[in-house]
């Protein structure tokens, strides 16, 4: 008896709520249809591609402006600055031993050229330099290897540049948004016939 | 037309949707998987150029010269150096871990000054200048009550130390105890003068009495690259090295021939030796030959059975190489590198007397007394053994006021090391110019940081061992230390000067190179790697008969055996714990956990009726120690052989509480006829628990 009594209960308690449902249906005819997903949808997606990219990078400047326009006018070469070492190791960005060679002194007019001179070369300090393309250290990236390539088959042409680009830092992540993926070491090496072991990259 | 809750359900919808032909989720992926590789507790690659330059690692007595090799100025590696004509490219085991010892946790990183029992607060450089000062200036001018011990046996630190003292009344320089202590005492007791060298290359048959030459005793590497010249693989070798020591150590490995022969027993073992040479035909031109020979003559085959436990065809098996050899060397020493008596290296260097072979190619050298850098500085024949200032000290019969310690560590690295560290509670002010948070600079007032070796100038002038006159000397290899400390002469040469004292030099870099210069060397070239060497003096030298004839001999009974402290230079030094890398090679028959082993052969376990991996108490002195016995055939009879260096209270998590410290059971005594403090041939009672 108790037990028919709850079913009973109970379907009565369903059929009001059903009775409601239907009500609000009734009301909401005409409020949108499709409508609000595709808003959603767009708003998103123009969210995704526009906002996103610049919440996830930081901008940063590099901290002395330095212009490889200037030095390029005074007929360097990129490898006046970017050496090799005798071991074959890649010096990559120059340090103060290399560029007091010129700026012990200041020796020009330009005020980056003072900032670099009185707060890093004459204080013995290296520059803090944002490395645009700095690689995780399990990366193992011979630049000696790659010699036969121009540089600009995967740096920026950096010749014309009078201002350092801005450094994005990807807040997440850490690196540059100009840090080289591995997929494009891996499409370049497989379009070249080289080889795609793990090994090759990783010591 | 409003918002319903339906409404904003499909605007959500539509947003996640949306979001999926975006690159949020798909780079958001992609970056929190390179952010999980990136926590901030993995180490970071120093990038940079990569450079090997030279520099004079002083972390073992010898001191090696070695290239420091290093990536954007960081050291990260040591290699031995080609160019030098010491090391030969070789490294020894502790200085090849230099690179990572500059960075140990045991490092001291600042000056410290005691505020309470075993407790200390950093200060600046400048306070604790001021108070070395504050509390030296009183004691100007009264002799003994500024002290100094030093740790460090080459270098021209000990001429700073012992000119400033002299220039503040104070004739209280002391060094740690090591052979080449003993050694100059046991030339002078051989009418000589000088400190010995002995010429292993040259030489065809090389015997070492005690000696540990291929693993920790003189200039390791030197003597190792000797070695290995002399037998080049696959070729006939072209000298016999013979060890006679307690126990089968890595020098013993690799040589033609081993004889056990007990630590009590050396002056007997090289006495013995002599009466059979003797017996087979050797004679001397040397003054006192008669008296020696008599003397000699008490030591027969059957009292040489009885004192080492070998039989007599050993002797004869001495003999018939020996005769065989056109240039044989005996190299006197204690196993252990220090502690021996003078007497136990007169007994083994009068041999090569016997033999004609002083002053000979591979044979025994003298070496001139070396040029002074500051005038004032004790002569290094007239240093005087920190052991002894010590006792005195806890007698009360020396009251310093003030102890500098530079380098040494003498709470941990002298026997009965309770008693010495009592002893420096004596002292009411002390300061401990170290490294390393050693046991020493725990119980000091002031701590002073020194720079590790490839931050700082030093030099080595003559280390022990060496054949020939030998200098080398080394500048920082990094611009900056690692931690915030001062050369100690720097600091010392500045005191000195607002003391009103020249010493001629005002930093230890200017003492350095007019070290150099005195001793006609380039500064410069040895800097770079090189050597300098000179010629050994001419001189001969006697027999050493009458102080032979005092030589004692321990009396054992059934508990008591011959203490044999053994020394592996892998597990460091005695200013030195063993390097975090070289646990890896300590053996689980060395130690096990925080237990050290006793080694003894079968026979000696039986006598004292104790089996393989008993617990046993070792007992000497008033001092204890525990240990797990491990018989081993390569123990000379009747003796207990255990390494030295392990437990350590101070320096870092992977020495501390390791072991125990066998210092504590080695008894000193006083040598007969010499007054000299010797613990190599301690006796220990053994005692199973």
């Amino acid at each position: 008896m108790k037990t028919q009594f709850f079913v009973a209960k109970f379907d009565q308690k369903l059929q009001e709520r059903w009775g409601e449902v239907m009500e609000e249906k009734k009301q909401c005819k005409g409020c949108g249809g499709a409508l609000p997903f595709v808003i959603g949808f767009v708003a998103a997606v123009i969210a995704g591609w526009v906002l996103f990219p610049d919440l996830i990078y930081s901008k940063k400047t590099q901290p002395v402006r330095f212009s490889h326009k200037i030095h390029q006018e005074q007929g360097m070469e990129c490898s006046s600055c970017h050496t090799f070492r005798e071991d074959g190791s890649y010096a990559g960005i120059p340090t103060n031993e290399k560029c007091a060679e010129c700026h012990a002194d200041i020796v020009g007019s330009d005020p980056a050229e003072k900032v670099y001179v009185e707060q890093y070369a004459q204080k013995g300090k290296e520059v803090p330099w944002l490395i645009y393309q700095y690689q995780p250290d399990n990366v193992i990236f011979s630049h000696k290897a790659h010699e036969s390539l121009e540089c600009t088959s995967c740096h920026p042409d950096m010749a014309k540049n009078d201002t350092p680009p801005v450094y994005y830092e990807n807040r997440l992540s850490g690196y540059s948004k100009q840090t080289m993926k591995m997929w494009k070491c891996e499409r370049c090496h497989a379009e070249n016939g080289v080889s795609n072991a793990c090994h090759v990259c990783h010591k | 037309m409003g918002l319903d809750r339906r409404g904003f359900v499909k605007i959500v919808m539509g947003g996640v949707a949306g979001t999926l032909f975006t690159p949020v989720i798909w780079q958001g992926l992609d970056d929190t998987s390179i952010w999980s590789q990136n926590w901030g507790w993995i180490p970071r690659l120093n990038k940079g150029e990569v450079k090997a330059t030279s520099a004079l690692s002083k972390l073992c007595p010898a001191g090696c010269a070695v290239k420091v090799k290093t990536v954007g100025g960081l050291p990260f590696a040591v290699v031995g150096n080609k160019d030098n004509t010491m090391s030969k490219g070789g490294v020894c085991p502790v200085c090849a871990g230099g690179a990572q010892l500059m960075y140990s946790p045991a490092r001291v990183k600042s000056p410290m000054k005691k505020v309470g029992e075993g407790k200390y607060e950093a200060i600046k450089w400048e306070d604790a200048e001021a108070l070395l000062l504050e509390k030296l200036t009183p004691l100007k001018g009264q002799e003994g009550k500024i002290a100094a011990i030093s740790g460090d046996e080459t270098g021209t630190a000990n001429e700073v130390l012992s000119a400033l003292l002299a220039g503040l009344g104070s004739s209280a320089f002391y060094v740690m105890p090591g052979e080449m202590f003993t050694a100059g005492k046991g030339v002078k007791l051989m009418g000589g003068s000088g400190q010995p060298g002995f010429d292993i290359e040259g030489a065809d048959l090389v015997l070492m009495v005690g000696a540990d030459a291929l693993d920790s005793w003189g200039t390791t590497v030197a003597n190792q690259k000797a070695f290995a010249a002399a037998r080049p693989t696959g070729k006939e070798a072209a000298a016999q090295y013979v060890y006679a020591g307690p126990i089968l150590n890595n020098t013993a490995s690799v040589c033609d021939k081993f004889v056990p022969v007990p630590p009590t027993a050396t002056a007997a073992f090289c006495l013995a030796l002599a009466n059979a040479l003797i017996n087979a035909g050797a004679v001397s031109s040397a003054s006192d030959f008669a008296e020696y020979k008599a003397l000699a003559a008490k030591f027969t085959a059957e009292e040489f059975e009885k004192t080492t436990g070998l039989k007599p065809e050993v002797l004869a098996d001495l003999v018939a190489r020996f005769k065989a050899a056109k240039a044989p060397l005996v190299i006197a020493g204690a196993s252990f590198g220090q502690g021996a008596g003078a007497l136990d290296f007169v007994a083994a260097a009068s041999l090569n007397v016997l033999l004609g072979r002083v002053g000979q190619k591979g044979g025994m050298t003298l070496l001139p007394a070396a040029p002074k850098a500051i005038a004032t500085a004790t002569d290094r024949e007239n240093a005087k053994d920190a052991a002894s200032f010590l006792a005195s000290v806890a007698t009360g019969k020396a009251t310093p006021g003030a102890l500098l310690i530079y380098e040494a560590n003498p709470a941990f690295a002298l026997p009965q090391p309770a008693e010495m560290a009592k002893a420096m509670g004596n002292i009411a002010f002390k300061v401990s110019f170290s490294t390393y948070m050693d046991e020493t600079a725990a119980l000091a007032d002031l701590i002073l940081p020194a720079p590790h070796p490839y931050e700082r100038y030093d030099d080595a002038m003559n280390p022990y061992g060496v054949a020939k006159p030998t200098y080398l000397a080394g500048k920082p290899v990094v611009a900056k230390p690692v931690m915030d400390c001062k050369d100690p002469m720097d600091v010392l040469l500045a005191a000195a000067g607002k003391l009103g004292l020249s010493l001629g030099a005002e930093t230890y870099a200017d003492a350095v190179k007019a070290k150099a210069k005195a001793v006609g060397a380039d500064f410069d070239a040895l800097a770079a790697g090189g050597a300098w060497t000179g010629e050994p003096k001419s001189g001969s030298l006697n027999l050493g008969a009458a102080a032979l004839a005092k030589a004692p001999s321990a009396k054992l009974d059934d508990k008591t055996v011959a203490f044999a402290p053994v020394t592996k230079l892998a597990y460091g030094t005695a200013n030195l714990a063993t390097p975090p890398a070289n646990t890896l090679v300590v053996r689980d028959t060395e130690l096990l956990g925080k237990d050290l082993f006793v080694q003894m052969n079968a026979a000696t376990a039986k006598k004292l009726g104790v089996a393989n991996g008993a617990k046993v108490k070792l007992t000497a002195g008033s001092g204890e120690v525990k240990a797990l016995v491990h018989v081993n055939e390569g123990v000379a009879a009747g003796t207990a052989a255990m390494l030295l260096g392990f437990g350590h209270s101070a320096w870092d998590e992977y020495t501390k509480g390791k072991g125990d410290n066998i210092y504590k059971i080695l008894t000193v005594s006083d040598e007969a006829g010499t007054g000299l403090k010797v613990w190599a041939g301690s006796t220990v009672t053994v005692a199973k628990i």
